[in-house]
Order: C-alpha cells, then sequence, then structure tokens
C-alpha cells in the first residue's frame, strides 16, 4: 500500500540534517508512544522507532507534504512493524468474528470491568487492570491491534485510521469493534477486583 | 442471556414497552452496533430503539457500560515516557544508520 494523501502545497527541498532533527524533536515522544502501544514493551519500541525514522530520513526528501507530517510517520511505523513482526515470527493473523463475542449465558452477559464511581485515571491505578489491559492488547491479532491502537489510544479519526492502514472507514470501524469486544471480553473474564492488591479471586457473582 | 425469563417481568418492563422483544435476535443486532453506538454515530430514530432495548434488557444494559468502560480505558492507556538518554541515543544510531545504508 502505498500513501495516497491528497496533494498540499509542496514543500522546499529539505535540508538535513537539520530538518531531520526537527522532525526527530517533534515527533520522537509521539511515536514511541505509538511504538510502545503496539509492541507491548520498551526495547522492541524502541528498535521501531528507530527503524521508523530511520526510513523518514531517507524518505524525507520525497515527502511533499501530502499528509500530515505525524500521519506519515504513524504510516511509517505502522508499515515498519508489520514488516518487523512478520520476520519474528511467522504464523498467521487469525481472524476475528463478531459471533465469537456473542455472550452464550448470563454471566458471560454481566461480566463487569471495575471502574465504578473511579475516573480512567484512578482505575488504572490498579496494577491488576493495567496489566490485563496490557495483555489484552498483546494479544490481539496485529491488524486489529493496529485499529484499536491508532483509533482509541492515539485518538485519531477513523478516515486518518484508514489512511494509515490503506483501509476505508467501514473496514476500520468494523477492526475496531471486534479489537474492543475482544479486549472486553479478557478484561472482564479477569474477574479484577476493585483492588488489585486483594488477591481474592474477583467479583464474578 | 440464556432463553428462561428473569423473575420479574411485568415490574421491569415498565409502562410502555409491552412490544420488548426479549429475544437473543434482539439482544446480537445490538452488539453489532454498539460500537457506532458509542462513537455516535448512528442516526437518532436507531439511537433511540437502542436506548429502549438497554432501558428494558439488564443484560445489554451491562455489557455496553463495559464496552464503554473498555474505550475509556484505552483512551488512556498509560506508556512510560521516553527518558532524554533514550531519546539521544536512539537519534545518533538513527544518523549512523542513515549514513551507513
Ligand atoms: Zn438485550
Amino acid at each position: 500500500m502505498r500513501a495516497t494523501a491528497p496533494k498540499p502545497p509542496q514543500r522546499p527541498a529539505m535540508q538535513e540534517p537539520d530538518e531531520f532533527d526537527k522532525l526527530y524533536r517533534d515527533h520522537v515522544d509521539l511515536i514511541y508512544r505509538y511504538a510502545h502501544r503496539l509492541c507491548g514493551e520498551t526495547e522492541s519500541a524502541k528498535d521501531l522507532v528507530q527503524e521508523t525514522f530511520l526510513n523518514a530520513y531517507q524518505g524525507l526528501k520525497d515527502f511533499r507534504g501530502e499528509a500530515k507530517v505525524s500521519t506519515w510517520l504513524y504510516t511509517i511505523a505502522s508499515r515498519a512493524c508489520i514488516r518487523m513482526r512478520r520476520k519474528r515470527k511467522g504464523q498467521p493473523e487469525h481472524e476475528l468474528s463478531i459471533e465469537e463475542f456473542v455472550p452464550t449465558s448470563e454471566g458471560e452477559f454481566r461480566l463487569q470491568i471495575p471502574m465504578d464511581g473511579l475516573s480512567p485515571e484512578e482505575a488504572l491505578q490498579n496494577k491488576e487492570l493495567r496489566q490485563a489491559l496490557d495483555q489484552a492488547i498483546e494479544k490481539l491479532p496485529q491488524k486489529y491491534r493496529m485499529a484499536l491502537v491508532l483509533r482509541d489510544m492515539e485518538g485519531l479519526s477513523a478516515k486518518e485510521v484508514g489512511a494509515i492502514m490503506g483501509l476505508n472507514e467501514r473496514a476500520v470501524k468494523s477492526r475496531l469493534h471486534r479489537a474492543r469486544l475482544f479486549v472486553r471480553r479478557e478484561l472482564s473474564a479477569r474477574g479484577i477486583t476493585h483492588h488489585g492488591d486483594h488477591k481474592s479471586g474477583g467479583l464474578r457473582s | 442471556m440464556t432463553k428462561k425469563k428473569t423473575a420479574l417481568p411485568k415490574k421491569r418492563s415498565g409502562p410502555s414497552s409491552p412490544r420488548h422483544t426479549h429475544g437473543q435476535g434482539h439482544c446480537v443486532d445490538l452488539l453489532r452496533q454498539l460500537s457506532a453506538y458509542i462513537d455516535d454515530e448512528l442516526p437518532s430514530d436507531i439511537c433511540r430503539e437502542i436506548r429502549r432495548h438497554l432501558g428494558t434488557c439488564p443484560n445489554c444494559e451491562i455489557f455496553i457500560a463495559s464496552l464503554q468502560h473498555t474505550v475509556t480505558l484505552c483512551q488512556h492507556h498509560p506508556v512510560p515516557p521516553l527518558n532524554s538518554a533514550d531519546r539521544a541515543n536512539m537519534r545518533r544510531a538513527i544518523l549512523d544508520g542513515a549514513n551507513a545504508r
């Protein structure tokens, strides 16, 4: 998939490495955060950041401002991530179907996530919940994880996510919905208690 | 969501919903649309219908709350910040790599 964004005004030819330094300074934290969410840990995230900016460095002179710089970098990072993962482990991605998320019992329907009365920040102080969230995201097949991370974590619009992943909005929303259902099931099925320090098994009544 | 009826049928369904369909089909249809509902992408008449269903179906009400919680948690997912040494080391490695290629 190639970048397919509309043409905005031509940018002046770039002055490496000054221009690279500015690009790096302005966006490294953004891309690191994205990479960390995709990879789930620090070392792989750093590898991905380096690969992303190395590709960006080489593509900079051809970057004509056809997309927002951040969108361009997200796109490079996403493709690099897919390449790097493919190299590491060759197993095929499995598809998620809505049917597998249809609760089959009253109990399954009513699984809950312990957040009552808490702000999300407070809820995420619960280490058990935080780890469960990380693990759920890591367990997601990559193409669903990418949609979820870009949309719900990075806060991009479905349209931007589509531009980055080379999908139409409908496909983005479909992946996003499945990804959310997957994470919901993972989180709620753990029976996490309100306070992570109680190891008593949870609120699954 | 089993077929069994709850023990208190008449009271729960309230005054205005005798034609509420408790069937599995209705809940499953709703489940397909929940993300669009949460993201406020549905036409208002469908939203109204969903709200009506939620008001009479505790299962779906709890389900949607947990999905909404999931989205909220994702929106606040914490990432440890990058420290300045790593930031500088990576920059150097990138420039070295660019010169080497
Ligand atoms: Zn229902």
